[in-house]
């Protein structure tokens, strides 16, 4: 699911975007090793302040798994500059329809093998797809996408290859960079989601993008015991008894007896122990 | 109707305005405004085809200072379709007065960032159903983002400062393909004979005409000629 960001409701979405800028350190950064910069574990560059779009790719728990952002080459842009070397000293394609694409990342630790939902695969393919056709949607026709050698493949294999290079490729950290071009066609946008096998929009509104990315936060421990007091006696039983559970009924009956004794905690402690006894569990 | 090169039209002021209008009639708006701001000269240039009364209001009451088309557009890349405005405060205040004035509220607004801190904005406008709307912005968007950096690529390039760092500068590959087109080859033979795919010649051909300052390519091949970029073929 995808959720595109830009200057005009960034304000909306800080969250999102600190967790994008913890994922590309450690694409970037880590698994790439380019010299970029990273700071509070967070990689933000020079162009980020330039109001760029982000198209951003949630997994179903409401993790930032995908992303990748765009500028117009009407104006200052990573081929023009840091880039440069790709293009050989030449001067950049400037068009008011061609976008360029930079940071294309995958989460590649979280995100599964194979072709099905919070796959490698399937993130790549739906981000592309919320790519192309926002972009077409905007009026470009071309976007010309930075990658490494091995996001160039994962393209090609999934019904998207590049249809020219510009520049050569040029060593960078661990790996190399190249510029490809991609058309944002209805052709390319369905052959895309038939390889991926996605037909319905991919597109969340702001209020869903915002309801997804929130809910993962309420499973966390944090919430459960979020006033990180050590447990009371009566809690550390109701754990023990949580985690002794073997059946759906005696999970049932651990239920009831917090319900029963509810006078007992405070009504946060209460929510905390029914919904999320699990967490809980992992904390105590 | 071809669009008239605006460089070739006579007069300085006027022919923005008539720009504007050529715009209007070829993509069935009814309005088009064109304003752009340039760190060099710190001031916002503004063309439009309203009407004078609302173009006195909107300098009487300093409009241009809390115009969310202008003000919220500049933070897009993709052009803003002023639907996305309407919570803004500021689009009630501003559009309540253009409706005084008999101008509609549905429009859209594309920013054009130039390479030095410049920025544009085209905005053009259309009273109509909201189905006619969308229809008619997915069918002339992609062409409308072609004029809006041709309008603003002229004006910034009036300016002698910008006008001389905005010179063309074109690749090696760009300027190869725009000989092979004064050399009469179409963008298919070109391909061929340079092994790349068609798609790529055309993308660089839309980049040498605007680099250029042109709409079409007969125009971006004579200008290459006459500033010494290419051969006469």
């Amino acid at each position: 699911m995808i959720i595109v960001v830009d200057g005009l409701n960034r304000h909306l979405f800080s969250d999102v975007l600190d967790e994008m800028f913890e994922l590309r350190a450690r694409v970037f950064g880590e698994r790439l090793g380019w010299d970029v910069k990273i700071e509070d574990g967070k990689e933000i560059d020079e162009f980020d302040g330039l109001d760029p779009t982000y198209v951003i790719g949630f997994d179903d728990a409401g993790n930032v798994v995908a992303a990748v952002r765009a500028l117009q080459t009407t104006g200052p842009h990573m081929l023009a500059d840091v880039f440069s070397a790709i293009l050989d000293g030449e001067p950049p394609i400037r068009s008011a329809t061609l976008w360029e694409s930079t940071r294309f990342c995958v989460d590649t630790q979280r995100l599964t093998r194979g072709k099905g939902e919070n796959s490698l695969s399937y993130a790549t393919c739906e981000l592309m797809i919320g790519s192309l056709e926002y972009a077409k949607a905007a009026g470009v026709q071309d976007i010309v996408t930075v990658i490494d050698p091995v996001m160039d493949r994962v393209l090609k294999r999934s019904a998207c290859a590049p249809y020219d290079y510009v520049g050569r490729t040029v060593p960078m950290g661990k790996v190399s960079a190249l510029a490809a071009l991609v058309d944002c066609t209805d052709e390319r946008i369905a052959s895309l989601r038939e390889f991926a096998d996605i037909q319905e929009n991919v597109f969340l509104e702001e209020e869903e993008a915002l309801a997804l990315f929130n809910s993962k936060k309420k499973v966390g421990p944090n919430v459960a015991n979020r006033d990180h007091q050590p447990l009371t006696e009566l809690e550390k039983y109701f754990v023990e008894q949580m985690h002794s559970a073997r059946t759906k009924e005696e999970v049932g009956d651990v239920l009831k007896l917090i319900e029963a004794l509810s006078d007992r905690f405070t009504p946060e402690q209460k929510t905390a122990l029914l919904s999320t006894p699990r967490a809980f569990a992992h904390e105590a | 109707m071809e669009i008239i090169d605006l460089s070739t039209l006579p007069g300085s002021e006027t022919r923005y305005t008539e720009f504007l209008k050529q715009v209007c009639e070829k993509f069935n708006m009814d309005h088009a405004a064109y304003a752009g701001m340039n760190p060099s000269e710190g001031k916002v240039a503004g063309h439009v085809t309203y009407n004078d009364d609302w173009k006195e209001h909107y300098q009487k009451h300093d409009l241009v200072m809390i115009d969310p088309t202008l003000h919220i557009a500049k933070r897009s890349i993709a052009p803003v379709d002023w639907g996305r405005l309407e919570r803004s405060p500021n689009f009630q205040r501003v559009f309540r007065d253009a409706h005084d004035f008999g101008l509609p509220s549905q429009g859209v607004t594309i920013p054009v960032r130039g390479p030095y801190g410049d920025i544009g904005f085209l905005s053009v406008t259309r009273d109509c159903s909201k189905e006619e709307w969308r229809k008619l912005y997915a069918h002339v968007i992609s062409d409308l983002q072609g004029m809006a950096v041709h309008m603003h690529d002229n004006v910034i390039t009036s300016d002698d400062f910008t006008g001389a760092l905005y010179h063309p500068n074109l690749s090696t590959r760009e300027a190869e393909i725009l000989q092979w087109v004064a050399a009469g080859k179409s963008q298919q033979d070109i391909g061929d004979i340079l092994s790349i795919s068609h798609r790529t010649v055309e993308v660089h051909l839309r980049s040498s005409r605007e680099k250029l300052c042109a709409l079409t390519t007969p125009q971006a091949v004579g200008r290459a000629i006459a500033v010494g970029l290419i051969g006469t073929g």
